[in-house]
Parts: C-alpha cells; structure tokens; sequence
C-alpha cells in the first residue's frame, strides 16, 4: 500500500510540474474518442467523417474550451444527420436545442459531462457513468448524464435504420419525421437506461455523503448494483435485447474506476478514526474525524563529501541585515502570514502539503 | 528589490482576473433584484420555447393517437393537462433560477469586494514606496 501512495505522490508531482502539457494532450485524446466514435457509428458523409477531419477537430478543440468540444460534437453529428435526411437533422436540432435550454444555459462549463456520458455509453461501459458521476459530482449531473444516453441512443437509432432513412424520398419526408420522433421518444431501452444511470447516481451520491467507515467503496458497490438490478429487471419486464454480460461487466468495471478514484481523491485511514463529542451553549456536537492518508515521495539529495562548501553565487556575502528584519511591525508579518495561506488556499498548495503530512 | 508581498496581492489578483473578473464585473453592475429578475425573466422566456418545442416534437410524434377520434370535450382536457403542465414548470423554473442567481450574485460580489481590497492595499504599497524613495 505504502509503494502505491508513493507513486501517487510522485503522479501528483508529475501532474503539477506539467499539468497543462497532461491537460491538454487528454483533450486531444478525448477529442479523437469522441470525434472518431461518431464519425465510426454514423459517418454518412465522406468529407466530414475523413481522418483528417477527426484529427484536425481534435487538434483544434485541443486549444479551447471543453464547451467548443460540446458544440463541434453536435455540429458533427447534426452534418451527418443531415447527410441522411433532413428532417431528422431537425429534429436532432431541436432536441440538442432543448438540451441547451435546459442545462447549458446555466452550467456551460459543465457541458463537456454530456460528452463523457455518451462516449461510456458507446464504449459498452454503462455504469461506470454512474459511479464516477455520483463519487465526484453533485445531484445536479443527472442531467447532463440523462442528456448523454438520449444523445447516444440517437445516434443509435440513426445507424440502426439509416438505410429506411436514406431511401425515403420527398413526399415521404413527413412520414420519416414523424416515424424518426415517434421511435425516438418511446425508445424503451433509452427510457430504462436513463432511470437506471439516475437513480445509481443518487445512490451512489447519497452514500458517499455520509459519515459511515468506507463510503466510497459502498457506494460504488451500491451505485453498479443499483444498476445492474433496474436495467436487468427493466429488460427482463419490458423484453429488451440487452446484453447482460455488458451490463454485468460495466458494473464491476464501475467498482474498480470507483476504487481508483478513491485511492486518487479520497485516500484516508478509517482504523485511526476518531469519534468526539462536545457541546456548547446550544448544540451537542458529534464529531468524526478521519485522518488523510499522505505519504511524502522519496527525493534525491546529493551529498557533498569532498568538504569544499559550494560558493554561493553572486560574489562575496552580503552582511545580514538584522535590523532591516527587525523593523518589520507585527501587523506586516500578520498580514503576510494571511496573503500567504490565502494564496495557497487558492492555488490548492495547502491541500497537497496537507497529503504530504 | 522584488515585493513578496506584493507579488502575491498581484498574483490573487490576476488569478481571479482570468477566472471571475469578466463575468463578475457583468453581474456586479447590476443590484441584485435588477439581476435576478432579468435573468428570471430570461429563463422564463427560454423555458417558454423549450416547452412549445417540446410539445411540438411530441405532437409529431404521438400526435396521432391523440388526435384520433378526438371530441371537444378530450380536447379541453388535453389543452387543461398541457397548461397546468406549463404553469407548474413556470413555478419550478422561477423558483430555481431565482435562488441560482440570487446566489451567484452574492458570490461575484463577495469576490469583487476581495478584489478591490486586493487593489487598494496593492495602491497603498505602491504609495508608501513612493514616500520612501522620495
């Protein structure tokens, strides 16, 4: 245990030494994934669905926002619809539309979220989502994750029937309107989807938020179960063609991601936790503290054994100056104490020397 | 000779700068009454065309089975359902847009108030100094 916390520390120092190179060479990643994966599944249109075009969208939405990642997915998607038929390009506009009405209006640094659901979703690893979802977000991700599986399951159901789409002519227009709305909204398998990941979410949310010893690893276990209960009882009641062996497998890949996640983000040793219990004027106070689990990386000093003392640079010492020091009021070293600690609040310096206790 | 001091005042400031300094100079220049009902009125008017569109989509869809055999009396009680479905979103989405934003203008103000203490110790600083070396 103690090497892992070790290379945990040393990953944290990589991470902070190059975290804008490691940032941005992950959404570069993300953006072939997401890109590749709808050019893969409904690349209807030769031009757009090249490797040039998903590379380059990559490149490009490397240097931005997560959102613009968000809008060019859509856009992409909304050109290859429209490669197959137009009115279901707009339809697909105008539930993409209500999508931003509803959540990105409010949280558009938030959007990338969708992404991360659907692409779950296309990679047969359902409820992960609701396992890292519920571990590091708030009650509040349900939507975007609702908003991920119906965005998957439309690009599903294009796939699935683009030939009937492709082949329906000008007067059938309306009819593949209305049959491309009708299929979409009682799509059984995306409703089942949806109640299943969001009700996971809000299990897994609820028993990570208290205070019982390893709350993390329960809910990640009650999070895949959850899962794995509704979308199988919803599949054996509402006779849906979901495979199980998916359903089981994403949920034990749910467990590790939510183990992994602990060890990153929630590293505490329950055997030394302390139950206290005070009270004041006017409450009783019950008081659990768990200690963080922190262990400094191993550095390499080099020692001098030759007894010649390294010159310091800059030439001859200067004398040091104790009166200038002293001059220094009490309230100057106060108020430097506080930009301090403020400052590392700030920069998230004080968590980390925090760990490293 | 480098200020640590001010160095790190400089430091808060251009990292609040680059997150909040736009947007929270937006939302402090309204009162926060003036700002949340805009934005309530806003929502309101997207949630408005949401809904339309919703109903649109779903007519299209199911619109069918609902207009069958269709008499006036089904047809009172489909608008009654779609308009108490209207007014019930009305109340939600005005109830939440307007602690959302009652909260996130409390926040850009507590932010800007630290800010401008941030400016006004850095000019205080920069004042000193100028007393010194004069």
């Amino acid at each position: 245990m103690s090497t892992l916390l070790v290379w945990r520390e040393k990953l944290q120092n990589i991470y902070s030494k190059y975290s804008i190179y490691i940032q941005k060479a992950l959404q570069f990643l993300a953006g072939l994934i997401v890109f590749g994966m709808i050019n893969a599944n409904i690349g209807f249109m030769e031009q757009a669905s090249s490797v040039i075009c998903t590379a380059g969208l990559a490149v490009i939405c490397t240097f931005f926002p997560m959102m613009i990642m968000t809008l060019a997915a859509t856009a992409l998607i909304l050109v290859q619809f429209y490669a197959v038929s137009m009115p279901i390009a707009v339809v697909s506009l105008v539930i993409f539309f209500l999508m931003y009405i509803l959540y990105f209006r409010f949280t558009p640094k938030k959007a990338w979220i969708v992404l991360l659901s659907a692409v779950a979703f296309g990679l047969k690893i359902p409820f992960v989502v609701p396992v890292v979802f519920g571990l590091l977000g708030t009650p509040v991700w349900i939507v975007p994750a609702a908003f991920g599986i119906m965005s998957y399951y439309m690009i599903d159901l294009v796939k699935d029937s683009s030939a009937a789409l492709k082949s329906a002519d000008a007067s059938n227009m309306a009819d593949s309107l209305m049959s491309f709305t009708k299929q979409f909204f009682v799509n059984k398998e995306m409703w089942l989807m949806i109640a299943a990941v969001v009700i996971s979410i809000l299990v897994v949310h609820l028993i990570r938020t208290r205070s019982v010893d390893h709350a993390w690893k329960i809910a990640s276990a009650a999070g895949a179960a959850t899962g794995v209960i509704i979308a199988s009882a919803g599949s054996i009641a509402l006779k849906l063609d979901i495979s199980f062996a998916v359903i089981l497998l994403s949920a034990v890949l749910g467990i590790a991601v939510g183990l992994v996640l602990e060890f990153f983000f929630f590293s505490v040793d329950y055997s030394r936790a302390e139950n206290i219990q005070f009270e004041d004027d006017e409450y009783y106070y019950y008081v659990k503290a768990v200690p963080k689990i922190g262990v400094a990386a191993p550095e390499k000093e080099v020692k001098r054994i030759t007894g010649e003392r390294p010159k310091k640079q800059g030439g001859a010492e200067k004398p040091a100056e104790p009166e200038q020091a002293e001059e220094k009021s009490d309230a100057e070293k106060t108020d430097e104490i506080l930009l301090t600690r403020s400052l590392s609040k700030e920069l998230g310096l004080d968590q980390e020397k925090d760990k490293t206790e | 000779m480098l200020d640590k001091r001010k160095i790190r005042l400089m430091t808060r400031a251009a990292i609040y700068e680059k997150k909040y300094g736009e947007e929270d100079l937006k939302i402090t220049g309204y009162y926060q009454k003036d700002y949340v009902s805009l934005n309530v009125w806003i929502t309101l008017i997207w949630m408005t065309v949401g809904y339309a569109l919703t109903a649109a989509i779903l007519f299209m869809g199911c619109g069918e089975s609902l207009v069958e055999g269709i008499t006036i009396a089904r047809m009172i009680i489909i608008a009654a359902v779609a308009l108490g479905i209207y007014l019930s979103l009305l109340v939600i989405f005005a109830i939440g847009a307007g602690s959302l934003y009652k909260k996130r203008h409390t926040q850009a103000k507590q932010r800007v108030k630290k800010y401008m203490r941030d400016l006004s110790r850095m000019e205080k600083m920069g004042r000193k100094k100028e007393k010194n070396r004069s």
